[in-house]
């Protein structure tokens, strides 16, 4: 052939990229899925009192980690969901084959994957919000979120942003573990089982935490 | 008219097909598989069992030689075999399955130390050499004095197949599917080729090739009842067969496998009794011990399916709405054996049947399985007739299996004969060349653009292929069924040349277009007739019963009269009936005619017979 | 009892200049132990000789006859017309290229793939006739046609939302190819000529774990499980010299 060869070769040293993208994905979510169970707990310790919560932020305003937590996890955030958006497709026409082959299917787990993408450009926008809020209006109080809460539209807003997440967080983590090999195929539905219900537990948890905050008396 | 060239061209891209393109590809030559699938769905892949080749590495195979796995095969034929043949087999069967271990297959290997094994449905233990360990292990399998075919669980043809497909893209031999060679392209002395039809495209085009290779399987598929996968019609004996000079070796020995499921003619594999499985019959009485006390159910394949044909016939068959049948058992093997080694078994049962055979009794039946005759070939695999045309595998009678062959000689066939003749055509493609005549290239193809023309149009008639398909089924299996005798098969003769009346009057009723497949059957419908009447015709001939041909008029095996093979030719397109000329079976005896050792039944010995000779000696 | 079952199928001649693609239907009486094999032949034989669709040994092994049966690509002659409802809509497998009707050309794509992955033992050694075969474990030997035992039928690319999406990625097939070679110590590929093959966005760092492989496989190959230990084998082969000696891994199949 008169196509000098070497024009057309793949690069001498290869590209351990797509190992490294892949580590750093599944990392960076298994950090936010730890980070929002352990937030849950947290934010959720108000059902117990506002004294409990509030002490708790205090440690955190104290030890100076929200400070520097607070933007890591932002960064975070935002490095999860570049690095998650190169498997979601930008053009219309792939996104409707990927919706019409979980249609035509009726398979559970490509319909998961259609949940993830949505929930997390929902949780792009609603998230980063949220974090501007909290993170702009430092210290964290029990008082604060009741209040902001009790304004009506952002008890709204938390309605639609809890599920989202807690579901994104649900699906990832199931997906962690079976992409990377964790849970093996006998395990696999039981785990989706309990996976499942500790997702419904932590939007139960989750409501109870807004409630509680609804009808916190404002001081 | 697109012309396609290249050295070697093989027609089938099974094991043996592949096998021979490996081997011209290996040393230099630009090879072509022509098929109509995908390489990797040829039914090659669908050979459970195993392989023979006497390495004798397992305990139940100790003592084992190529000379015991000659006999076996020979005595097997019913001396029908072509014992020079038979010996290169034997010999080169154990560098085969090596070559195979080294390209790849994942052979069971011997584990070392006391195992558990069946016989006739009860277990025993035989001890595993240690320094043994790891080497190839075999199974039994009927008619074999010791266990030497080898095997991977029971998915032997698939694994080989795949191995071998591997090792065919490795060496660039192209494979172009979805094709079908329907004529050769010859000038009555040479094979230059052959004409094809692309079944993506329906478009036509003309290879050609200083070889050309056939190897395109068996023609189960004029039978309606056949374990044969859907392609294997015969297309590659059809198309020698209308060159006029090709001859069709021994196209009555068609074997019978003891145990197609029932309705869906699936086979279940050899390995289910040879590990043990029974025979059961409508009471759920062992009967094959009554009849066989020695080798029972492993008895060679034509004694077992005549059996259970017998038994059914004395009424203690299993009625359903698909005719007779029996029960296979494989109930006392226990769950952990049937879901390692007998996987694809169970699954066949609980995919086709809805039954379990952990549990249950599987439904069989003696279903046409393989054809022993196909292209004739002298011992290099080059056919009678035309130069450059060679055939290997199924579609060769080349000829080891005589009048029956053995369950896991066949597939050995494929890679032994694959080897052997690939060799040959090596050296064939190194000292040969060829001039391509382009009027002859022309006029073949002009003739086959002329064929699918006029079915398209119909101007020969507006016969329904269907219809004639079915009429020929029903025809050859009244005359050449498990039973033949005079009666039905003159009545078959007859019925046949009508038909064949009918299948030149074929005309289309879709438009032909495309991978069109009703085109696809009614361009072959004329020559899968003519080889259903080369079998009845040819099998009306012998009046006698050797092997799988079971004359009822005839019982016994005539060495006097009939130690030879039937060559039929079809000197004619317009005949009616082929031409039969005969030739010895063999011309070198190791082993003289004599007493199989099972199946019964009287010979007639020959007026002078044969002195053995020794091995490798010509008579 | 006989149920008259309805047949919704894919129609489109390529060659058929006044062929569109469109949706025909069918009908047709259910017999006893009838599958889809039983079905389309008897269409193609009694109302529609035109009709275009693969079988070949019809009996689960060869994977000539995947396509999608009520949105699940499967293989048509193990499938039980008493397993399905009484109308049906068949369509070719989606990513091959299609012949016409249900009919479409795995061949070309798989004998691609072949290439790609390089699906053969790479080995420097000749074969040498006259030496015993080189010995191997009757476990591993199992293990390897395990892996082996694929059909390349084409459902587990044509469920993939991955494949569908990008025609590069190689699929559970291709993936589970390239796994059963890393098992088979007869290919001497290093793990760096495995990874250049597999560790890469269109092998297995491509795959989204949607399983729809796993789930559609009429072979039950155990894709979830190798296509796991892939996906750790190949991560880990590309920081085990970065990680310290405590971390490194080496992920067996």
């Amino acid at each position: 052939m008169s196509i000098p060869s070497i024009a057309t070769h793949k690069p001498v040293v290869s590209c351990k990229c797509a190992a490294y993208l892949d580590w750093l994905q599944m990392l960076s979510g298994a950090c936010l899925i730890l980070f929002m169970w352990a937030h849950l707990c947290l934010v959720s310790s108000v059902i117990i009192g506002p004294g409990v919560m509030n002490a708790i932020a205090e440690f955190f305003e104290v030890t100076k980690m929200v400070h520097f937590g607070g933007p890591v996890i932002f960064m975070v955030f935002l490095l999860h969901f570049v690095l998650a958006a190169r498997k979601i497709p930008f053009a219309s026409k792939q996104q409707g084959v990927m919706l019409a082959n979980a249609k035509r299917m009726h398979h559970t787990d490509t319909w998961l994957w259609v949940v993830q993408a949505v929930t997390a450009m929902i949780i792009l926008i609603m998230g980063a919000a949220h974090m501007w809020v909290v993170l702009s209006d430092l210290p964290i109080t029990a008082q604060k979120s009741a209040a902001r809460i009790q304004n009506g539209l952002w008890m709204l807003f938390y309605l639609v942003l809890l599920p989202m997440v807690e579901l994104h967080v649900g699906i990832g983590f199931y997906r962690i573990m079976i992409k990377w090999g964790i849970i093996d195929s006998k395990g696999r539905f039981g785990f989706k089982k309990k996976e499942n219900m500790l997702t419904a537990i932590m939007i139960g948890i989750g409501v109870i935490t807004l409630l509680r905050f609804w009808f916190l008396a404002i001081k | 008219m697109q012309i396609i060239q290249t050295d070697l061209l093989c027609i089938g891209a099974g094991l043996a097909g592949e096998r021979v393109a490996i081997e011209a590809a290996e040393n230099g030559f630009s090879v072509i598989c022509l098929s109509l699938v995908p390489a990797r769905r040829s039914h090659s892949s669908a050979a459970q069992g195993g392989m023979q080749a006497a390495l004798g590495n397992s305990a139940m195979g100790e003592g084992d030689s190529p000379d015991v796995h000659f006999a076996d095969t020979v005595k097997g034929s019913d001396w029908g075999a072509d014992q020079e043949c038979a010996r290169i087999f034997v010999d080169t069967a154990p560098i085969a399955m090596r070559q195979m271990a080294f390209w790849g297959v994942p052979w069971n290997r011997v584990v070392p130390g006391e195992q558990t094994y069946y016989k006739g449905g009860k277990p025993f233990t035989a001890y595993e050499k240690p320094e043994n360990e790891g080497l190839i292990h075999s199974r039994s399998f009927g008619g074999t004095a010791k266990w030497r075919t080898c095997y991977t669980s029971d998915g032997t043809g698939h694994a080989v197949l795949y191995t071998l497909d591997n090792r065919a893209a490795q060496m660039g031999v192209q494979v172009h599917d979805k094709t079908e060679a329907i004529a050769l392209i010859h000038d009555g002395e040479t094979c230059m080729g052959a004409i094809v039809r692309d079944l993506k495209t329906g478009e036509l085009r003309a290879y050609l090739s200083r070889a050309t290779l056939i190897a395109t399987g068996g023609y189960g598929r004029i039978y309606r009842e056949s374990t044969n996968a859907v392609i294997c019609d015969g297309g590659g004996m059809i198309a020698a067969l209308d060159t006029g000079v090709v001859p069709f070796g021994n196209p009555e020995a068609i074997q019978f496998h003891p145990t197609g499921i029932v309705p869906t003619d699936i086979l279940v594999t050899e390995g289910c009794r040879g590990d043990g499985g029974t025979l059961l019959d409508v009471n759920q009485y062992r009967f094959m011990p009554d009849y066989e006390p020695e080798k029972a159910e492993l008895a060679s394949r034509d004694v077992v399916s005549r059996r259970m044909t017998e038994h059914m016939r004395k009424g203690l068959g299993v009625k359903s709405p698909y005719g007779d049948h029996l029960w296979l058992d494989i109930r006392h093997l226990g769950e952990k054996h049937i879901t390692t080694k007998l996987r694809e078994v169970q699954e066949i049962c609980e995919s086709f049947l809805g039954v379990d055979p952990v549990h249950q009794l599987i439904p069989v039946r003696p279903t046409q399985h393989y054809s022993m005759g196909g292209v004739r070939t002298n011992k290099d695999g080059a056919a009678y007739g035309l130069k450059g045309l060679f055939s290997a595998g199924e579609a060769a009678c080349w000829d080891m299996h005589g009048f029956n062959r053995l369950g896991g000689n066949s597939l050995a066939e494929t890679i032994v004969a694959g080897m052997w003749v690939g060799g040959k055509v090596v050296e064939f493609l190194a000292g040969n060349d060829t001039t391509f005549n382009t009027a002859a290239v022309r006029e073949a193809y002009e003739k086959q653009a002329a064929r699918i023309n006029a079915l398209i149009k119909g101007s020969n008639g507006n016969e329904n292929v269907y219809a004639v398909r079915n009429a020929m089924f029903d025809t050859i299996m009244k005359g050449a069924g498990i039973f033949r005798n005079g009666t039905d098969l003159t009545e078959s003769v007859t019925k046949l040349q009508e038909i064949l009346q009918r299948a030149r009057k074929v005309g289309l009723r879709s438009n032909g277009l495309g991978a069109n497949a009703e085109l696809g059957l009614a361009l072959k419908i004329e020559g899968m007739v003519k080889l259903a009447q080369c079998v009845c015709y040819a099998a009306l001939q012998r009046t006698e019963s050797r092997g799988a041909h079971t004359r009822e008029d005839f019982p016994e095996r005539n060495d006097r009269d009939w130690l030879n093979r039937t060559l039929a030719t079809w000197v004619n397109a317009s005949d009616d009936l082929p031409t039969l000329n005969y030739e010895p079976a063999t011309t070198v005896f190791e082993i003289p005619p004599g007493e199989r050792g099972y199946g019964g039944g009287k010979i007639i010995p020959m007026d002078n017979p044969p002195q053995a000779t020794p091995a490798g000696k010509k008579a | 009892m006989a149920r008259m079952l309805k047949f919704n199928i894919f129609r489109y001649n390529p060659q058929d200049p006044t062929s569109v693609p469109h949706m025909q239907s069918f009908t047709i009486d259910e017999t006893e132990s009838m599958t889809l094999f039983i079905v389309l032949n008897r269409l193609r034989e009694e109302q529609d000789p035109s009709l275009q669709f693969d079988f070949c040994c019809r009996a689960g092994i060869c994977g000539a006859c995947g396509m999608v049966v009520n949105g699940r690509p499967g293989l048509a002659c193990h499938t039980k017309t008493k397993d399905l409802p009484e109308e049906v809509t068949l369509m070719p497998l989606p990513v091959f290229k299609l012949v016409g009707d249900l009919s479409v050309d795995t061949g070309t794509w798989f004998r691609g793939m072949y290439q790609r992955v390089k699906s053969w033992c790479e080995t420097k050694k000749v074969f040498d006739p006259s030496a015993p075969e080189e010995r191997m474990d009757n476990a591993l030997a199992e293990k390897i046609y395990e892996l082996d035992r694929c059909i390349e039928c084409g459902c587990c690319v044509a469920a993939c939302g991955t494949a569908l999406m990008r025609e590069d990625f190689l699929g559970a097939t291709a993936l589970n190819r390239v796994a059963r070679f890393m098992l088979d110590p007869r290919d001497e590929r290093t793990e760096q000529e495995y990874f250049d093959i597999v560790g890469t966005d269109e092998g297995i760092f491509g795959c989204m774990g949607l399983l729809a492989c796993e789930d559609v496989c009429p072979k039950y190959l155990p894709l979830q499980d190798v296509l796991g230990r892939l996906r750790q084998r190949m991560a880990f082969a590309a920081v085990n010299n970065i990680l310290p000696s405590f971390l490194r891994k080496e992920v067996k199949l």
